[in-house]
């Protein structure tokens, strides 16, 4: 085990703690990414998932991304951007192939998979498309999910808690599908707070819901960022951006432009290059 | 429904199981039919074996000293059956005997009859009629198919070569296999037969050990100079059936075990099957928060959950049929209670786990070790 493992490993104990105390010690970003870039073999040839080159062209480059507490950031960009890619590097799934990554301060870009494990459990909470509820367990279930191997008394009352802040105190031992979509996104919402984390990463959470229902989702994540918790949608919905503080593009691996407040003279662009994308989208995955 | 939150993986893996049913069921089934093929088998195979020990139960006390035909002896002298009395006094008996065979007749009818000379029937017979005396010194001994054959009683006149005798005793059947079987015979003393030479020494030790010690010692004093007499041991006899009764009941168990074998290739199927359906929600486990080892034991468990029920469906199953063995076949109960029938039930029970145990830890060291940015992406 790693020094940083053993940290992590020794707040599993008392999770709780976790967040608040690393916020009030740690004045940045809730999640840091410094020079990061991403390359996988696929059939004998090296393919760039996340970086890119300098503007002379000779220097490989890596991506820089923060978001700090409270702060609502969506991420967009076309179909094989290389969106997922740096969610799943915010999100300790993946490991960068080059750069450094901060959680909540400490450096976490190479950890043992137990460690991130615990990193994962303690500071991140994931919300899905596909919202991945268990189909057997009931929408508390669902919730404890996270806490469901360890020893923790209090989960269940902090589940009934979360779904009736989601608005489902009616639905609480319903099993998903007996629930709609966007009732079942809000239980992975849920979910994905049970553990109290720092910041919620979001892959296309409106992605399977209507309109009127995304737009409620997205309520949801701003209520949460006003409790000091950072949100990360990657997203191909217009809607989203709307919501968010902050709209980065990213374009081939690499972040094109940053708005700093949002919505803006940015939304006409985001809308061309959403359109774009769902078409690409049709053709390339589904 | 509360999530039992003492033993998370039991309740996942039940929760997962109950997801489909059928599918469960039937590879619980597997490992029903395992365990039952197994149980039964080896109680079948273990009933055979201790009913025919316990048939055949004293006889490997027994060893039978007679004269080495082969060598030209003909029968045994009064020194060399001494010698055998001696070297079996304080743990057993020998009694020495003289056969013959002759015409037995009474006023009905007539019948061939073995005839034996015997001083000291009580060491070797039971009477169901009459007593037998300690020093047989008068009259005729009969066996029960003699008795029913030719009607005789106690105090009933039988004709033997021209002497005439009178019934003592009639002699319970013989139940037991033994080296002298008087059904058919007479029993007289000794004294009536022309030859004064014993044809053999049957010796009846107190146990096992004490036989083939006898009988080691009286090949060693009697047979040191030539081979003058044969020791016939009854152990052999058991031991050789023992030996059958082994092999039958290897060849069963394996027979049985193939079928365990069998179900436990279903259960590995079934759990592959299983695992990659759930990818996502693996997956989303991992994401969550939940170690790899907490992953694998919820499938473990999975796993062992069908082997657990089905073993236990099939050793109960086994231990109704065991019963049915006793109410409708000559089983006796004590042989159908005897604990190693037990330990046949437990020992397929705990192969049946075992074999699920097994068929289940590569689909779930799979499916924990698979990254869950894999999983997701589906």
């Amino acid at each position: 085990m790693t020094d940083q493992s053993a940290t992590f490993g020794a707040e599993s104990e008392s999770n709780a703690d976790f967040g608040e105390e690393a916020v009030s010690a740690h004045d940045g970003p809730t999640l840091e990414l410094r020079g990061v870039r991403k390359e996988y073999e696929t059939g004998g040839e090296t393919v760039v998932a996340l970086g890119g080159r300098s503007s002379e062209g000779d220097e490989l480059t890596g991506i820089d991304f923060s978001v700090a507490p409270g702060e609502f950031v969506a991420i967009v960009g076309p179909s094989g951007s290389g969106k997922s890619t740096l969610l799943n590097m915010l999100g300790l799934l993946d490991e960068p192939t080059v750069g450094e990554r901060y959680l909540l301060g400490r450096d976490v870009t190479t950890l043992d998979d137990e460690a991130q494990t615990n990193a994962r459990k303690e500071a991140i909470g994931f919300v899905f498309q596909d919202f991945y509820l268990i189909p057997t367990l009931s929408a508390t279930e669902n919730v404890e999910l996270p806490t469901i191997f360890e020893n923790d008394p209090e989960a269940t009352e902090r589940a009934r808690d979360l779904l009736r802040r989601v608005g489902l105190g009616d639905r609480l031992d319903h099993t998903p599908n007996e629930l709609s979509g966007g009732q079942k996104q809000r239980v992975a919402i849920a979910r994905a707070l049970v553990n109290e984390p720092r910041v919620l990463l979001a892959d296309e959470p409106t992605g399977n819901l209507d309109q009127d229902t995304g737009a409620q989702i997205l309520d949801e994540f701003r209520r949460i960022c006003e409790t000091g918790v950072s949100v990360v949608a990657v997203t191909h919905d217009p809607q989203v951006t709307e919501f968010a503080d902050r709209t980065v593009r990213l374009v081939d691996g690499v972040i094109r432009d940053r708005d700093a407040d949002g919505a803006g003279s940015d939304v006409v662009d985001v809308r061309a290059g959403a359109g774009e994308n769902a078409r690409s989208e049709s053709e390339a995955d589904r | 429904m509360k999530l039992d939150r003492r033993f998370p993986a039991v309740l996942m893996a039940w929760r997962n199981l109950d997801r489909n049913r059928l599918r469960s069921a039937l590879a619980a089934l597997g490992i029903v039919i395992g365990v039952l093929a197994i149980a039964t088998l080896g109680i079948f195979g273990n009933v055979l074996q201790l009913s025919a020990t316990n048939e055949l139960g004293a006889i490997g006390n027994q060893v039978v000293v007679g004269p080495n035909q082969d060598a030209g002896v003909t029968s045994l002298n009064t020194r060399e059956v001494e010698t055998i009395q001696q070297l079996t006094s304080g743990r057993g008996t020998a009694v020495p005997l003289i056969s013959d065979g002759a015409v037995v007749s009474n006023g009905r009818g007539q019948s061939f009859a073995t005839l034996y000379g015997i001083s000291t029937p009580t060491a070797l017979f039971t009477a169901s009629e009459g007593t037998l005396p300690d020093r047989h010194r008068q009259g005729a001994i009969v066996g029960s198919s003699l008795a029913d054959r030719l009607d005789l009683q106690v105090g009933s006149i039988v004709d033997i070569e021209g002497n005439e005798y009178r019934v003592i005793a009639v002699l319970a059947p013989t139940e037991d296999i033994s080296p002298v079987s008087p059904d058919d015979g007479v029993v007289l003393p000794p004294e009536e037969f022309v030859s004064d030479e014993y044809n053999q020494v049957v010796i009846r030790a107190d146990s096992g050990e004490a036989a083939t010690d006898i009988a080691a010692s009286v090949r060693e004093q009697l047979n040191a100079r030539e081979e003058r007499v044969t020791v016939f041991e009854f152990s052999t006899i058991l031991d050789q059936i023992g030996e059958f009764f082994a092999l039958l009941n290897s060849f069963l168990l394996g027979l049985a075990g193939i079928s365990l074998v069998v179900a436990g290739v279903s259960i590995f199927n079934v759990m592959l099957m299983s695992t990659s359906e759930r990818r996502g929600e693996i997956g989303v486990l991992r994401a969550v928060g939940v170690q790899k080892g907490d992953v694998l034991r919820m499938l473990v468990v999975e796993a062992a959950l069908l082997g657990t029920v089905g073993g236990a469906l099939g050793a109960v199953l086994s231990g109704l049929i065991t019963a049915g063995l006793y109410y409708f076949t000559p089983v006796t109960l004590a042989v159908a209670l005897d604990p190693s029938n037990g330990l046949y039930l437990v020992g397929a029970f705990v192969f049946g786990v075992v074999v699920s145990l097994v068929s289940g830890l590569y689909p779930a060291w799979k499916a924990a070790n698979e990254p869950p940015v894999e999983a997701l992406r589906g």
